[in-house]
């Protein structure tokens, strides 16, 4: 368990009790996952990809739009919306943020 | 700008309402990032630029004015036009130097060489998404400094003269400053 300790003594400099380290593990598991699930920001249209895209935000005529937008993995672990990463693949094929050729990990919500 | 807030505000509101269907009274997904980066771009301008809307309502078309504070080209002050294309931010925007100049990646005619605006790049110097309209002017504003590059001229001339004669390239410059680039 040689990174509990690591990110701990990352984490804060006064010398944590066993029982504070394992609160600050259960922390940052937890941090890790919402980052993955809510907070990733689509790099192209600066919306989190969570939420519809900018592109379809600005073109549904009733509500968000929500259900067709969907969210596109690299095999280099970037996420977009499919949306913005199609547009883009056709000027480039190239993640815009890794410059690793594009290809498809996976697609999904 | 703020008319185009404005509006932008007044279309979510309407949407419990009846649909917008005019698409010339749709704010594109231009405009949209626009918003936000033209005030971005405006709060971490350089010292040597300033930045001009023509018309408020058109964040697209930009007015960019260089005065350099050292280098071959202190002194002047050199207008560019920034032009963001309906494409954006899929494509760079198009930008022309106004003022004539005697340099080495910018042609007499106006045209600009510079990696971060070329479309099709197979390096990470080229145009990304990631890329901001600040990034541009930052980019336009060190072509006076650290990015002048007399290795991918696009006035030969002027990488000739830099090569053989830095004196009478410094002259050069100087004699167009005078002439062009006193506001
Ligand atoms: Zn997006
Ligand atoms: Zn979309
Ligand atoms: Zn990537």
């Amino acid at each position: 368990m040689a990174d509990e300790e690591n990110s701990s003594d990352r984490a804060d400099g006064d010398t944590p009790k066993p029982e504070k380290m394992f609160t600050l593990k259960k922390w940052n598991a937890v941090a890790m996952w919402s980052w993955d699930v809510e907070c990733d920001t689509c790099a192209i249209c600066r919306v989190q990809v969570m939420d519809a895209c900018l592109r379809c935000q600005a073109e549904s005529k009733t509500g968000s739009g929500k259900q067709d937008c969907v969210v596109v993995w690299g095999e280099c672990n970037h996420s977009f919306h499919y949306c913005c990463m199609s547009l883009w693949v056709k000027q480039n094929n190239r993640c815009p943020l890794c410059q690793q050729e594009w290809s498809i990990q996976r697609m999904g919500k | 700008m703020i008319t185009l807030t404005r509006k932008l505000k007044k279309e979510t509101t309407v949407s419990n309402g009846p649909p917008i269907t005019d698409a010339s009274k749709r704010v594109s997904v231009r405009d949209r990032l626009l918003v936000k980066e033209v005030q971005e771009m405006e709060q971490t301008l350089p010292g040597t630029c300033h930045v001009n809307f023509e018309n408020p309502n058109e964040l697209f078309n930009i007015t960019l004015t260089v005065s350099p504070d050292e280098g071959y080209w202190a002194g002047g002050t050199f207008h560019f036009h920034i032009y963001v294309t309906e494409d954006y931010n899929m494509a760079p925007p198009e930008v022309k130097c106004l003022t004539k100049l005697w340099h080495p990646n910018i042609s007499e005619e106006g045209d600009i060489c510079l990696s971060l605006l070329r479309q099709n790049s197979i390096d990470s110097l080229g145009w990304a998404p990631t890329r901001r309209i600040k990034d541009v002017v930052w980019g336009l504003n060190s072509l006076f400094t650290d990015l002048l590059n007399f290795d991918d001229p696009l006035n030969l001339q002027a990488t000739e003269l830099y090569l053989k004669d830095k004196e009478a390239f410094r002259q050069k410059v100087n004699d167009y400053v005078k002439q062009y680039a006193k506001r």
